[in-house]
């Protein structure tokens, strides 16, 4: 496991992408909490701001894939690439719900969806360096 | 026209709260199945009983939530099962695992009444019962005065 040149213990994750996405997503969260109690339906902001979190996720997924395809392998590799699909997919997956549900509840879902995400990080980091 | 107001209902349990419970539950429904099928598949004699209880608790999941997105009569009536049938999942196995934890070697979501997942599955249910009898309720009040 030795002469890997990343900082922490993130494994193939980047881990200042990480920790960004987890800010953006808390950040994108209570911004829709707070839509969702002002009554508004999901507005182009909303749908940017979900797009910028899409593209951030796909960075990561992509440097987890990079590093997989180097030969940086975690034990539970199935788990591991589903969970990666599974962050990979929620945000485009939440802006649709916005779209089909054109009330309050839209960022609700956009909401709750951005709470999940860094949790689903957070279960990735442990997946790729369980903790010795 | 009784199909008028069968099609507003519809309408009724898809959308505004009852969206969010369907994305909810979708997560659930996948969380569990995925890891308790992928436990079973690698690690079945570690913990059979736990890890067969998370995929039942995801097949659950699953179709409580095309119950809820579904919202006839009859998805009604099975949402509102699978709802009751977790609901008691969720406090059986809790209290389970909090007094016979030597039968569940590794977690489920149910486990110490889901608060490895933000006690979440605990509340789940409720807003489930909740959203499908608010539906119901709303339902008789538009059908019974008019027939």
């Amino acid at each position: 496991m030795g002469g890997r040149v990343v900082l922490g213990s993130g494994g193939g994750v980047v881990d200042w992408l990480t920790m960004t996405i987890q800010m953006v997503s808390l950040g994108v969260a209570v911004w829709c909490l707070v839509s969702f109690f002002q009554d508004r339906p999901m507005l182009v902001p909303h749908l940017i701001g979900t797009g910028v979190l899409w593209l951030l996720v796909l960075g990561q997924v992509g440097a987890a894939v990079a590093a997989m395809v180097g030969g940086d392998r975690p034990d539970e590799l199935p788990m591991l690439i589903s969970y990666l699909a599974t962050i990979a997919l929620l945000p485009p997956a939440c802006a649709v719900w916005g779209f089909m549900e054109r009330s309050k509840w839209g960022p609700a879902v956009i909401a709750f969806a951005c709470f999940v995400l860094p949790v689903l990080l957070v279960r990735i980091e442990q997946l790729w360096s369980p903790v010795a | 026209m009784p199909e008028t107001a069968a099609t507003t209902t519809d309408a009724t349990l898809r959308s505004g709260p009852g969206r969010l419970l369907v994305a909810v539950y979708a997560v659930f429904a996948l969380a569990a199945t995925a890891r308790g099928t992928y436990q079973l598949l690698t690690r079945f004699d570690e913990a059979p009983l736990a890890y067969g209880l998370s995929v039942f608790a995801g097949a659950l999941y699953l179709v409580a939530a095309v119950g809820l997105a579904r919202a006839g009569r009859t998805s009604r009536m099975v949402a509102l099962v699978c709802v009751c049938v977790e609901m008691a999942g969720v406090l059986v196995v809790g209290a389970l695992t909090l007094f016979w934890s030597a039968g569940f070697p590794d977690d489920t979501v149910w486990s110490n009444f889901g608060s490895g997942y933000l006690f979440v599955p605990l509340v789940l249910p409720v807003l489930g019962l909740w959203w499908v009898l608010e539906v119901h309720r709303g339902d008789r009040r538009e059908t019974a005065p008019t027939s």
